[in-house]
């Protein structure tokens, strides 16, 4: 038997602190090695402008790098099998055009990167400058000076999903809710940004290219094929990365403009982005318009949605999976956990001049949840019904699971009902009710929302087919290797940036060969001594790593059984392997035995067994669609009506993610998703000016949340294991980000319901609650709190 | 450039450096105590603090050259000191760190509170880690580990028990 404090289940403690909690972390940046110059970019200070020339100093030849210069690059080129689609490309170092601003045009080097910025500076470039795109909605169907050329529009895509009979449902409605959403521009913002360490080895006849970034594998083909290189030549290496969230799971211009340099040069050079950088150019994220209009029955019941969605994806869509994903996630995940029949959504991606937008935890869905959520509460305000029953009244129930919502998301399991409700009781709803009817002493109004979700997890081929991707991540991948003296290592093709994933795959190769977790290595991150693997995004490395690791394990432990069984003279089918021995009728042989005569001893190999104990496998999990976790979260707030500013009083999740490997790692991702979830609600924006100019450049405007704002954070759990993975897990790494905008926005109406006040836009700024308590007020001048 | 002579982590050390190198990038490069990480480098996310003289700075916003004669402890420079070992101690068990970044920083943060005798209570802790950003845990730990290693640096090592 595995030993349960180390299994699955256990909440075993990670072995990837020990070195962070001295400071021995390895970070890109502290990558030293001798004679690396260090990289500054000039970047474009114009959103939309033609380049008419670049001056570079006479005397900066080889320190100063063009897009003339490195002509080995190709532009960036996304493809998608998705129809009506349009896929521009995208020069690494700009050529006739900058897009946004931040923009790169130049690579400088220098010794040290204060060297490199003062040349940058003496770079000057002649721009002609022309109008920017920056409002979506208004310039979608076309513009003056169009972001792309030759396009009659600013649209990358658009596309119609249809469901059920929308009009009949207009028709058989009691009442119909309208309103409009928006969920701004805001950044991922891991406290390390970017960065790129590139050398060549000639012994290797490789480029080296160490980078922060959670895909290792796809970065190499990707700058395999846009520097036209075998990728035997090339090698990736991803080490500690200081948080991803996923902007980090994309290819950036900057990754092959330093592998093309190590091309050309004969000593190493590093990029390191500093925070301004990151806020203008690293991937952006939501940006999602939405107009809803909701059918409902005089119960609350919904018949119908129709929608309009518009994302805001900057200038390009980021290699692999292009500009698209973000408003088709939005459109299939606005029904929500909802059982709703009728649907009607238009989504449309506009190109517009700002920097591009790419995944970040929970993608689409943030928005979407938003929309829908806020939607729910309206449908139970309108009908004077409590928002909670008005969710579980249109939830789907687990009676009718499998069920395939109209967005055409396939829930495999779980009790969403029970979710809210679970989520109601951790807040203690009926003492929050009394003490808002008493009023606070303070003056203060507080109130009480709740946002529901189902998230689609560690989803396979079937998935990523349907959208058109060009890249299917279906799969992932590990090597178990015993060693001669039978301590293991795995490894996987995935990325663990604060996952605690060294931790949690050990303990299943545990669970499957009962090795102690302390004779077992997890190695990640490096294309060298790993399988192809697609990395860590999508909460998809539990699932689909640890179901790799299963499999690996299960072959290592047939061979030693077989080995064992040889060894101890009995019948294979009369041993089993567990706690670190091979266990027959009459007597035991451990794995170190067994490992020994596999490398070092052959002539003890039973007939016919090949020396080695290694194993590859790969895992799919068995419904490519994906399996779906679950959850409903609370906030309460009290909100000063006088300077809008609201506090978060306390946040419950009530979640369900199948088996949990790791609950104490499950419950930090959850906590860590719900804080950044908090950001998007209350603090994090990107706004641009109407020439395009970013106007968050430091970390002074761009408000990330601290522990000083922020409750601590209430879980409980359900427990649902999936049919169709290993164990019964679930993927969750998204899920605590995608409720909180939702929870918070409604729990804001919920404390300004006696104004009539609502904030329909992120982030829910003191701005925008006495704007909203403003407009309320004017509309109806006889209601006072 | 200029001479400048301080003490980093007990070790006196005369240098030549540049009057526009902030403290951070010269105990990072020269020095190669890449334990001080940057996040912002300009004085808002806290990952760069390090203690100057026993007080906590941002090593990011400090020129070196304004350390002449000044003691400095990084992370790397804690030892065996009881209280730091109580921090890391419980920053994992409670699981107070998810990709480490933030985390020399925090720990330098909370010894300084615990040493202030500032991490009496949850909110007081939540005050004091105002100016340490940190994007992966929800700081529910962080602040659950800090009030646990409080305690034990109150009652002294196990042995004096
Ligand atoms: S790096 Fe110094 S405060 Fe952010
Ligand atoms: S653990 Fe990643 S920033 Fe704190």
């Amino acid at each position: 038997m595995p030993n349960e404090a180390w299994g699955i289940g256990a909440s075993l403690l990670r072995r990837e602190d020990e070195r962070h909690l001295h400071g021995r972390g390895e970070f890109v940046p502290d990558i030293k090695l001798p004679g690396t110059r260090e990289v500054a970019f000039v970047r474009s200070p114009h959103a939309h402008a033609r380049i008419r020339g670049i001056n570079v100093p006479s005397d900066a030849a080889r320190r100063v790098f063009t897009a003339a210069d490195l002509p080995r690059i190709k532009p960036i080129r996304v493809e998608t099998q998705a129809p009506g689609t349009k896929a521009p490309l995208w020069p690494p170092l700009a050529t006739d055009k900058v897009r946004y601003v931040g923009d790169a045009i130049a690579a400088c080097l220098a010794p040290t990167r204060a060297e490199a910025e003062d040349l940058a500076a003496l770079v000057s470039v002649d721009y002609e400058v022309l109008d920017a795109v920056v409002a979506a909605p208004r310039d979608m169907r076309g513009s003056r000076h169009p972001v792309h050329d030759g396009w009659g529009d600013n649209l990358f895509s658009e596309r119609v999903f249809e469901s059920g009979d929308i009009d009949a449902a207009a028709g058989a409605a009691d009442i119909t809710i309208q309103r409009e959403y928006r969920m701004n521009r805001q950044s991922g913002a891991p406290l390390e940004g970017r960065a790129v360490l590139a050398y060549r080895d000639w012994r290797l006849d490789e480029i080296v290219v160490y980078a922060s970034t959670q895909t290792p594998h796809t970065l190499r083909v990707a700058l395999g094929e846009f520097l036209g290189l075998d990728l035997r030549r090339l090698r990736v290496v991803a080490p500690d990365v200081g948080g991803g969230f996923g902007p980090k799971a994309r290819l950036y211009p900057e990754e092959i403009v330093l592998a093309a340099l190590a091309l050309e040069l004969d000593h190493p050079i590093r990029w390191v982005e500093d925070r301004t950088e990151h806020l203008l150019t690293a991937a952006h994220t939501r940006d999602h318009h939405y107009k809803i209009t909701a059918y409902a029955d005089r119960e609350g019941r919904i018949l119908g949605l129709d929608a309009e969605i518009i994302v805001d994806a900057g200038a390009y869509g980021l290699w692999p999976q292009g500009p698209y994903q973000e408003a088709a996630m939005a459109a299939r995940n606005l029904p929500g956990p909802y059982a709703i029949t009728n649907y009607r959504c238009r989504a449309s991606t506009v190109a517009t001049n700002k920097a591009p937008l790419g995944p970040y935890r929970g993608v689409g869905r943030p928005g979407a949840c938003f929309a829908i959520e806020r939607t729910i509460d309206e449908v139970a305000r309108a009908l004077g019904r409590d928002p909670v029953d008005v969710r579980e009244l249109n939830m789907v129930r687990p009676e009718q699971m499998p069920f395939t919502t109209v967005g055409g998301m396939r829930f495999d399991n779980g009790d969403y009902p029970q979710s809210v409700r679970l989520c109601a009781q951790l807040l203690d709803l009926p003492e929050l009710r009394t003490r808002q009817r008493q009023g606070e002493s303070d003056g203060r109004l507080i109130g009480t929302g709740f946002a529901s979700f189902a998230e689609q997890t560690a989803h396979g081929a079937a998935e990523f087919v349907a959208r058109g991707a060009a890249i299917v991540p279906g799969f992932e991948s590990c090597t178990a290797r015993i060693l001669p003296d039978g301590s293991l290592v795995l490894m996987v093709g995935i990325q663990s940036h604060g996952q605690g994933l060294e931790t949690a795959l050990a303990q299943i190769a545990h669970h499957e060969l009962g090795i102690d977790p302390v004779r077992i290595a997890v190695r990640h991150g490096d294309t060298e001594s790993t399988a192809f693997g697609f990395g860590t995004f999508a909460s998809r490395s539990m699932v689909m790593s640890g179901g790799a690791v299963a499999r690996a394990s299960r072959l290592l432990r047939d061979k030693l059984c077989q080995i064992g069984a040889h060894l101890l003279q009995c019948e294979v089918t009369a041993v089993r392997c567990a706690d670190g021995v091979v266990q027959g009728p009459q007597g035991s042989v451990t794995i170190a035995e067994i490992a020994k005569i596999a490398h070092l001893r052959m002539d003890g190999l039973p007939p016919g067994v090949d020396p080695l104990l290694d194993a590859t496998a790969t895992y799919e999990p068995g419904i490519g669609t994906g399996v779906f976790s679950y959850a409903t979260h609370g906030a309460v707030v009290a909100v000063d009506a006088e300077t809008g500013s609201v506090e978060l009083l306390d946040y419950a999740v009530a979640e369900d993610c199948g088996t949990m490997v790791n609950p104490m790692i499950v419950e930090g991702q959850i906590r860590g998703g719900v804080v950044q979830g908090i950001g998007t609600a209350l603090y994090e924006e990107i706004p641009y000016d109407d020439h395009g100019q970013p106007l968050a450049g430091t970390l002074a405007d761009y408000l990330l949340p601290g522990a000083a704002e922020l409750p601590a954070i209430k879980i409980g759990h359900l427990h649902t294991p999936a049919i169709a993975t290993e164990y019964g897990m679930k993927g969750m790494g998204e899920g605590g980000a995608v409720a909180p905008p939702a929870a918070i926005a409604n729990a804001v109406r919920d404390a300004l319901a006696a104004i009539g006040a609502e904030v329909n836009e992120t982030p829910i700024t003191p701005r925008r609650v006495v704007a909203a308590i403003k407009k309320a007020r004017e509309r109806s001048p006889q209601v006072r709190p | 450039m200029t001479a400048i002579r301080l003490t980093i982590n007990g070790t006196q050390i005369a240098d030549d450096v540049p009057a526009r190198l902030s403290l951070a990038d010269y105990l990072r490069e020269p020095r190669n105590l890449t334990g001080t990480h940057l996040g912002c480098e300009h004085g808002v996310c806290g990952a760069c603090t390090i203690l100057v003289d026993g007080e906590p700075v941002r090593s990011c916003l400090t020129l070196a050259v304004a350390c002449d004669g000044c003691q400095v402890r990084t992370i790397e420079g804690f030892g065996s000191d009881p209280v730091m070992t109580a921090l890391r101690e419980a920053f994992h068990r409670r699981h107070g760190l998810q990709c480490g970044f933030c985390t020399p920083a925090m720990l330098i943060t909370a010894h300084d509170l615990i040493r202030r005798g500032r991490a009496a209570s949850e909110t007081e802790i939540r005050l004091g880690l105002a100016g340490n950003i940190c994007r992966c845990t929800g700081y529910t730990n962080i602040v659950a580990a800090i009030a646990e290693a409080a305690v034990a640096a109150a009652k002294g090592p196990p042995d004096a028990e």
